[in-house]
């Protein structure tokens, strides 16, 4: 039994598919593969799989991810990629199988490239409007829980942004808390400048990246 | 495929994946090199299309043609049309994204009696003249439709151009070809439908007349341009040799039925008068078990579905089950496939097929013994006896079930309010069943659930002149089963009887209802079968502004002699055999189903199928 990591983009169509439906087209697409992957031994056995960091409906994601343990070790890497492509729908393409080297638990922050804009506005003042909030101490949210509507102070789940005007929207590239505890999803940001201005915005948003504490690229 | 306008919708609405296609054996083609655009629609969610069988069926077998592209449409839900609308943005098909204005051909798979206006509403989102007058002369935006509720096209006769009576898979493709012609020899619209009113199994509202007596009632239905009096249906003779496909397009987003389904048969023995689809199908046809053990196979391979579902009307009737599935659970355990096997009889649970099915899955059970005395399943002909009934409770409660669902009719012909106490006494009678099966699961409760719906009489019925209840009556009906149900184990549903109603009137309607229908379209009708939508009041208000009475379309006792709206019809069972059947439910007798005892209904014309199998004295 081998832990494998098998790498993936999620993009066109498959942008819009939730994780719930993410997780069952991936295990028909193991199913259909045959690829000789550990199943759940329960009374409806299916392959088992794992991600160790689920993406919002939506977002497009260049270095997805997802965990199986591969029954027969020898099996090439190669030729999981190759078989889950030619089960896979056109939105979801496998790139890369590997080892899994960290634990999902390490993953601390992502980055994302969020391209934002306001029809009939020009890209700069979305590029002001966003350099404004992000220079703000605090920036406020307003998150419904269980117990209520709860205000969060998004800031500290920033680690790093950087605003660049392209010629029809504004550019946000972001590295953000990331991982079970405190996760920070781009979307809040979007709440949040939305909140701050009154406009609603048309973003495209897709995560490039997963790192560890140490920033080192999660692998 | 979505264009940028639709995209940036997509993330304001729910379930966004319904609207993106791009899903796995989607069909894609060059739209520059086919000639025939097809967009088959279904006139309700994603979810619900996406689990009709005969969609995947014609979806492929269109596709299975060069010269055809074939592209799926379905009705955009409340909010995704709202932002539609709002943007300007017409109904598109989900592989190309072109609208529905771009087609040759827009199908539309008949189903439900309330989803009409969906049908209307989506031609209007897509930017095409819902009426066939309105859409002019010119060959293109040819409306098709066809379907179980196709056997009574009246009520919408105004809107689609043709409709495909029976089994499509032969003559749509006969149109197809039709059409092919035409367009290469430039003929209009017009002239393509008098050729294609000579194809068996086509039916063109245009080219018939109908003239009424003062009283409402049908005076003469003429056909003229040399239209056919008598439209015949068609259907598939060798099951085996019947086009399947070994591929469906498989959803990302959840459906209603998320598993590859597999047909088994054709048609239904048993003659149950309240039962539509055990008529119109007739006769009963089997596919081999090689074949559906292949087909199966080949679905699963291609799909990476882990779950197969053996579709039938009834499948415990299938004459080989057994070996059928000795021979499907030889692969299925080990490729981790598991067999469902719905709509078993009552009479049909047996040991043998519950320990083949119990092997990979445990589903809750449902029996539908539709009506609670024993008089008024013989009136049915439901040919259930009470004992049965608790012999196969006690078979599921000795193998472990503890859930059984239970499904009923009310407002059957001649029921009494004891019929109606009788449901409430069944469920008891199960409850009691379970604590006497001395093997029962250890230390468990029995759930019993018990789902009243309301009869609706349909054509091509023995029924089919029988008034329904109204809907006071039905009401009345539901309290006392309420009443009556004295156990918290027993659960009690009942469906609605406000849609039952309107259900009735357009089940059984004519070509006055046209009116009714347009007039809901213009203010937005839409998803009548949601009760999120439906609004009887509504409905009401429209009936009175056209000044019909949906009382004559639902609730009249019509009779034998009346000129019914789909008498021009032919689905090989005779009017005089339904008429038969009629008396003999107001006598209480039951008729022996096709493998016991041929009655003569008329369907043996076609020559093969049950009919011709050789009888084995079975019981």
């Amino acid at each position: 039994m081998k832990n494998v990591r098998i790498w993936f983009k999620k993009d066109f169509e498959c942008r819009y598919i939730s994780h719930l439906d993410l997780n069952r087209t991936m295990l028909r697409a193991l199913h259909k593969s045959k690829i000789p992957i550990w199943h759940t031994e329960g009374f409806n056995p299916h392959p088992f799989a794992t991600f160790p960091l689920p993406l919002s409906l939506g977002f497009r994601g260049v270095n997805e991810c997802m965990d199986v343990r591969l029954e027969d070790e020898n099996f090439s890497f190669e030729e999981i990629k190759n078989r889950l492509n030619a089960c896979l729908p056109r939105g979801l393409r496998v790139f890369d199988v590997t080892e899994a080297i960290m634990k999902a638990g390490k993953i601390a922050y992502a980055s994302f490239t969020m391209l934002l804009s306001l029809p009939d506005k020009s890209s700069r003042l979305v590029c002001e409007q966003l350099g404004a909030l992000l220079q703000n101490d605090t920036i406020e949210i307003k998150k419904k829980s269980k117990k209520g509507i709860k205000t969060v102070d998004i800031k500290p789940g920033i680690k790093s942004a950087a605003v660049t005007e392209l010629f029809d929207c504004a550019k946000l590239d972001v590295v953000l808390s990331a991982g079970s505890s405190d996760n920070v999803n781009p979307n809040l940001i979007i709440a949040a400048l939305t909140r701050a201005t009154g406009c609603e915005y048309e973003a495209d948003v897709t995560r490039n990246e997963l790192y560890n504490s140490d920033m080192e690229p999660f692998r | 495929m979505v264009s940028k306008k639709v995209e940036k919708l997509l993330l304001k609405v729910q379930k966004p994946g319904r609207y993106v296609g791009g899903e796995l054996n989607e069909v894609i083609k060059n739209k520059h090199d086919t000639e025939v655009r097809f967009a088959f629609c279904f006139p309700d969610t994603y979810e619900v299309g996406m689990s009709h069988l005969g969609m995947k069926i014609l979806y492929s077998q269109f596709n299975s043609v060069p010269y055809i592209w074939c592209e799926r449409v379905f009705a955009p839900w409340v909010d995704m049309e709202e932002e539609m609308v709002k943007n300007h943005i017409p109904l598109y098909a989900l592989e190309s994204g072109d609208p529905l204005s771009d087609f040759d051909f827009i199908g539309f798979t008949l189903q439900y009696e309330l989803s009409y206006t969906n049908m209307l509403n989506m031609l209007k989102l897509g930017n095409v003249p819902v009426t066939t007058e309105a859409r002019g002369n010119e060959l293109k935006h040819i409306v098709v439709a066809g379907g179980p509720c196709a056997c009574n096209p009246e009520p919408i006769a105004d809107f689609v151009d043709l409709f495909f009576i029976g089994e499509g898979e032969e003559v749509d493709l006969e149109v197809m070809e039709l059409f092919r012609q035409c367009k290469k020899e430039g003929t209009d619209k017009r002239e393509f439908l008098r050729r294609c009113a000579q194809i068996e199994g086509v039916y063109v509202p245009s080219l018939y007349e109908v003239t009424y007596h003062e009283d409402g009632t049908i005076k003469s239905f003429l056909p003229k341009d040399g239209a056919p009096a008598v439209v015949h249906k068609r259907l598939m003779l060798d099951m085996d040799k019947s086009y399947y496909p070994d591929n469906f397009v498989v959803p990302m987003v959840e459906i209603v039925h998320d598993r590859a389904v597999q047909e088994i048969f054709r048609g239904c023995i048993r003659g149950c008068r309240f039962c539509q689809a055990g008529f119109i199908y007739r006769p009963v046809r089997e596919k081999s078990p090689d074949t559906i053990n292949a087909q199966c196979r080949a679905l699963c391979e291609n799909t990476g579905y882990d779950e197969v579902s053996l579709s039938s009307l009834s499948s415990s009737d299938y004459s080989q089950i057994v070996p059928l599935l000795e021979k499907l659970t030889e692969w299925s355990g080990e490729e981790k496939v598991s067999l469902s096997l719905p709509s078993l009889r009552v009479d049909g649970f047996t040991d043998e097929i519950m320990n083949k099915i119990k092997t990979v899955r445990k589903s809750g059970l449902t029996f539908a013994p539709e009506a609670g005395s024993q008089r008024m399943r013989d009136v049915i002909n439901k040919n259930v006896q009470h004992d049965e009934l608790m012999q196969t409770c006690a078979t599921a409660f000795a193998g472990g079930w503890t859930t059984v669902k239970l499904y009923f009719m009310i407002g059957l012909p001649t029921e009494t309010m004891d019929d109606v106490a009788a449901i409430a006494q069944l469920g008891q009678d199960v409850v009691d069943t379970y604590y006497h099966t001395p093997n029962h699961a250890k230390g468990k409760s029995v759930r019993v659930t018990v789902s009243a719906s309301s009869f609706v009489p349909k054509p091509f019925t023995p029924f089919q002149w029988e008034p329904q209840d109204t809907i006071k009556q039905l009401h009345e009906k539901q309290e006392h089963i309420k009443k009556s149900i004295t156990t918290k184990k027993v659960q009690f549903n009942y469906h609605d009887a406000d849609t039952s109603f309107l259900e009735a009137v357009f089940a059984r309607g004519d070509r006055k209802l046209c009116r009714v229908m347009a007039l809901a379209c213009e203010r937005g009708f839409h998803f009548d079968g949601w009760n999120d939508c439906f609004s009887l009041e509504k409905w009401m208000a429209l009936f009175e502004e056209c000044g019909i009475d949906p009382a004559f379309y639902a609730n009249r006792r019509r009779s034998f002699d009346e000129i019914l709206p789909w008498d021009y019809i032919d689905y090989g069972v005779e009017k005089r055999f339904l008429q038969k059947e009629c008396q003999k439910a107001y006598e209480n007798t039951t008729t022996p189903h096709c493998r016991l005892k041929c009655s003569g209904c008329g369907a043996a014309k076609y020559g093969r199928g049950v009919c011709f199998e050789k009888r084995q004295n079975m019981v």
